[in-house]
């Protein structure tokens, strides 16, 4: 064996050690996060929660190609489930649990429900109608007293508990969120490279090609909204049971852009791509908070060099957990 | 099994592109579908497979009316086709593009496949399997995990004819699959064709290129101005005078295209199975 590394040998080994790297601080900040103080606890929750939506709607833009612009809605749906079924507004306190299935179905049935008008509609007409959607959700919440407290929004909800095991504190909705994230995330990418999956990729690159070897892409494309909007709906339920109180405020239109923005920045179609999009688009204003005002343009500017510089996101599609997972441990 | 069209027409507004087209396609043979320019090949294609709505009269294949199918279940019921302009999936590997085909008999154990990962793996290995195969038997093999749109021309031609051919269609449609190809892509492509005749498959191949189709085609079906102008052998076709004014050029050019196609099929070793 030679000493000196020749370049075409050298290439691989930097490609192996960035993603080496990044993936030691991610594991490090993980594990760091439970000895950091509350609010930075509560921060790194934050990001967790816009992961689990970023991995959410990316079903549905990333693999489907289907633009969804009111994602924010089925977020909303999973929040308001849980401020009503576990607060003193109608006296309810179902376990979490419970309440998480009864979100996560009916996140589905508001995902189907909003994915039949839009069957034929792609790009902009279909952003379109998905942001009136989220819009009407949050203006219904915002308007039916009786139910949701109106703008007042529903306060003082339950603490989640899971058999017996309190989950309030920012330090236990972390570790909460670290599983129901880590566990999302597994089974979506299976999902992604399973057959279903792959149907949903030919949909994106050519619905009438994917009709002609006998996908039905009505079913295909349901079930890709069912699963998002069942996906934003559970992380509204943690969200609500970390804040305990819910208000139309947290579920403007625009929470559904940043949330397509992560997903554009980070890698579109790319899990990885997606928590790198939202590490950047949630913690980065947090870090620049002492720039104050600057912070914003700072940031409009970051994304205008991202986008031109790294057009298929940070982490590209071609980049998946697949080769991350060989690049760390060999062939 | 047969395929027939029992008077089909196609119009638009006041165009009629296919009038009264009445014919029937059987196992075991290759049909082609000639005519200039504009007569209505690619439109008859593109009705069989559901991606145009019959205007009027019906097609039947095994006495099962398909008209009226959406796309998708033309496919499924075992129509399968290629485009005149290729339509592969650009962005996914000529493997996925292969594998995708499973979904309508697998989709069912989507869920099976997502949350046990045993049989997850073992439905995946076993549809790579059977994809690879195919791959190999159109040397794409090397392009496995290459992205479909990044293979040469003639490599996306031959992949989508075996994209066409992952779920065994009874029926397969090639829509011009020769255009843009070179010369040594066309003979390769006439002998892949000629490999896959089988008694339990129709094949429907619109063409122009006429040494293509005298060489691999028992059957021809010449169109003219969206009608039957005349159907028979290569070789009543040649002969057929009407053919040869609206179609085929001058006496010369016959000679040639027939001594070419004798010339190719003796190379390839093909005879034309020609039904009495």
């Amino acid at each position: 064996m030679s000493a000196v590394d020749t370049p075409a040998a050298a290439e691989p080994r930097t490609r192996r050690i960035i993603p080496l790297l990044v993936f030691a601080l991610a594991v490090a900040l993980l594990v760091a996060t439970p000895f950091l103080p509350n609010y930075h606890i509560r921060v790194i929750n934050g990001l967790l929660i816009y992961i689990l939506l970023g991995i959410g709607l990316n079903i549905v833009i990333g693999y489907a190609g289907l633009l969804d612009l009111g994602f924010v809605a089925f977020y909303a749906v999973g929040a308001y489930t849980y401020a009503l079924l576990a607060s003193p507004q109608f006296d309810l306190h179902l376990p979490f649990l419970l309440i998480l299935l009864i979100a996560a179905f009916l996140g589905m049935l508001t995902g189907i429900l909003l994915g039949i008008p839009v069957l034929k509609l792609r790009g902009d007409y279909l952003a379109i109608v998905t942001l009136g959607f989220g819009e009407i959700i949050r203006i219904v919440m915002n308007n039916v007293d009786w139910l949701t407290g109106g703008p007042q929004g529903i306060a003082r909800l339950d603490k989640a508990s899971v058999f017996g095991i309190e989950f309030a504190r920012p330090v236990e909705i972390y570790f909460l969120l670290l599983v129901i994230v880590f566990t999302v995330a597994v089974l979506v990418w299976r999902m992604e490279r399973s057959i279903l999956g792959k149907a949903w990729a030919a949909i994106r690159e050519d619905q009438d090609a994917a009709r002609g070897i006998g996908i039905n892409t009505t079913n295909a494309k349901l079930a890709a909204f069912a699963t998002s909007a069942s996906i934003g709906s559970i992380a509204g339920v943690i969200f609500a049971a970390s804040q305990r109180f819910v208000s139309p405020e947290s579920f403007t239109l625009q929470e559904s852009v940043l949330i397509v923005l992560m997903i554009v920045v980070g890698g579109i179609g790319n899990i990885l791509g997606i928590v790198a999009g939202a590490t950047i688009l949630i913690l980065l204003p947090e870090v620049l908070r002492e720039f104050a005002e600057w912070r914003i343009l700072f940031l409009g500017l970051l994304m205008i060099v991202l986008i031109i510089i790294r057009p298929a996101g940070i982490v590209p599609r071609s980049f998946g957990p697949d080769k991350l997972i060989r690049g760390l441990f060999g062939k | 099994m047969t395929l027939i069209f029992q008077n089909i027409r196609k119009q638009y507004g006041s165009n009629v592109a296919i009038d009264d087209v009445s014919t029937e396609f059987v196992p075991g043979l290759i049909h082609g579908i000639i005519g200039p320019n504009g007569a209505g090949k690619s439109t008859l294609i593109n009705m069989t497979a559901g991606s145009y709505a019959v205007s009027s009269g019906a097609i039947v294949l095994d006495g099962r009316q398909m008209q009226s199918l959406k796309k998708y279940e033309i496919a499924n019921s075992g129509i399968a086709r290629t485009y005149q302009n290729i339509r592969l999936f650009d962005q996914m590997t000529a493997l996925e593009n292969l594998e995708v085909c499973y979904y309508p008999t697998e989709v069912g154990a989507t869920w099976r496949e997502v949350l046990w990962p045993p049989f997850g793996r073992s439905q995946r290995e076993r549809r790579r399997e059977a994809c690879m195969e195919i791959l190999r038997f159109f040397n794409l093999q090397g392009y496995a995990s290459a992205e479909a749109g990044s293979l040469p021309y003639g490599r996306q031609r031959m992949l989508e004819i075996a994209r066409a051919l992952v779920m065994n269609p009874r029926v397969l449609l090639l829509d011009e699959p020769a255009a843009g190809l070179n010369h040594h892509e066309t003979a390769e492509l006439t002998a892949k064709l000629a490999e896959l005749r089988s008694p339990d498959r129709i094949m429907i191949i619109v063409e122009h290129d006429m040494d293509l189709v005298m060489t691999l085609c028992d059957r021809i079906v010449v169109m003219h101005h969206g009608k039957l102008l005349f159907q028979g052998t290569p070789a009543e076709v040649q002969a057929n005078p009407d053919v040869q004014l609206a179609y085929l050029g001058t006496a010369n050019d016959i000679d040639e295209i027939r001594a070419a196609a004798q010339d190719r099929r003796a190379k390839l070793g093909i005879r034309a199975r020609q039904r009495s």
